[in-house]
């Protein structure tokens, strides 16, 4: 499990780390709801491409920014975490729906 | 930390049964303790004799111990057939008699569990797929992509307009690969089902401490996860699944891991769980 350490000799890299991340996961939703104007018709060419070119620049400064701080890898692994913890949230909910293990065998359990 | 010393104390790796034996049973078990087994009638109870709870913050030797844990269960199994196994740290707090005296407290309970369990084991399913094999053939049958496609190779549109494109493009992808991947995985799960009694998604969060202390292997992200799936199986249908698995690992990008038989740990009612609240009280 990936351990963001805030309070050691890594308190750095770990503070980039979450700050990073965060930022990261507010692009992709900003991106998505670009993406959203865009298909629905609401933007013009020219505003399609100044957003474009706006949401670029900011991936492209937050890549470099991984990159002078050798954070690409936790970035990668915190987010994994959190795409996990989604999972799982999402998993059961499904099986609220769903029959535990060894309903088959033990059904009055 | 807690104080994790205790006066006198059993610890519990699993029930079996043992009809008409009084078997000498003896394996190397958690810090290194020698096992003994109680035999309580038809069932026996593998212990070792402790006198503190097993409770660390380091890490390797938690993993240590878990190992030795589930190396006692397995070797249990291979001797007696499927046992019931009890959670990791599950001690009852006296002598062998105490032991003998829960044990037929739980005695209902214990034979109904041991005898349904009975040649029935627990294996688990890994597909992994190359994801270029995933996408394989995707844009050639999918309309949006090829529009999408065509649009970010026009020239007229500009470098803002292309990126926005091409993430629609990739968000496009994804949920055709997803679909793909997702029918791929309900095919092989409806063919298991005919010869398993349960099938369950796994975790993948991966939050239990990893036993073979694998680093990973940076080629994992080329491939994707198709499915991740724990079986409860008799052990005579073993070679059956084994067969569904090898037609799955011939498909081209595909692989396969299939581990088991292993104790039945994921269908395993909770039996026990009053002992440890019996030790956390005190």
């Amino acid at each position: 499990m990936t351990r963001i350490d805030v309070d050691g000799e890594n308190a750095r890299d770990g503070l980039m780390t979450l700050v990073v991340t965060l930022v990261e996961l507010l692009v992709d939703a900003m991106e998505r709801e670009a993406l959203r104007r865009m298909e629905s018709g609401m933007l013009t060419d020219e505003e399609v491409e100044r957003l474009g070119t706006q949401l670029a620049s900011l991936e492209a400064e937050i890549d470099r920014l991984k990159t002078d701080e050798g954070i690409d890898r936790s970035v990668d692994d915190l987010r994994g975490e959190l795409n996990g913890l989604v999972d799982d949230l999402v998993h059961r909910v499904d099986d609220s729906h769903q029959s535990h293990p060894g309903y088959s065998l033990f059904k009055d359990e | 930390m807690n104080d994790t010393t205790i006066k006198e104390g059993r610890y519990l790796y699993c029930a079996v049964s043992i009809p008409d034996q009084k078997p000498d049973f003896s394996v190397t078990g958690v810090d290194d303790e020698p096992t003994t087994l109680i035999p309580i009638d038809d069932v026996g109870v593998v212990v070792h004799e402790c006198n503190n709870l097993y409770d660390t913050d380091e890490v390797d030797l938690l993993r240590k111990w878990l190992l030795q844990h589930q190396q006692v269960v397995d070797a249990v199994g291979e001797r007696f057939g499927t046992p019931l196994p009890f959670r990791f740290d599950t001690i009852i707090q006296g002598n062998d008699d105490r032991v003998r005296e829960w044990a037929y407290e739980e005695a209902d309970a214990l034979s109904r569990y041991l005898d349904t369990l009975s040649g029935l084991w627990e294996y688990h399913i890994d597909v992994m797929i190359e994801d270029n094999e995933l996408e394989a053939g995707l844009e050639e049958r999918d309309e949006r992509l090829q529009e999408l496609t065509t649009r970010i190779n026009d020239s007229g549109s500009g470098d803002g307009t292309n990126f926005l494109l091409e993430k629609q493009y990739n968000q496009r992808l994804a949920t055709l690969k997803r679909r793909r991947r997702d029918e791929r995985a309900r095919t092989l799960r409806n063919r298991l089902s005919d010869i398993t009694y349960e099938i369950h998604d796994r975790d993948t969060g991966e939050r239990s401490i990893n036993l073979t202390d694998s680093k990973g292997d940076e080629s994992d992200r080329m491939t994707s996860q198709l499915t991740r799936l724990t079986l409860l199986a008799h052990e005579n249908r073993e070679k059956e699944i084994g067969d569904i698995l090898d037609d799955v690992a011939a498909e081209p990008g595909v692989t396969v891991r299939f581990t088991g038989p292993w104790p039945p740990y994921t269908f395993t009612p909770a039996i026990g769980d009053e002992l440890e609240s019996e030790h956390a009280t005190d």
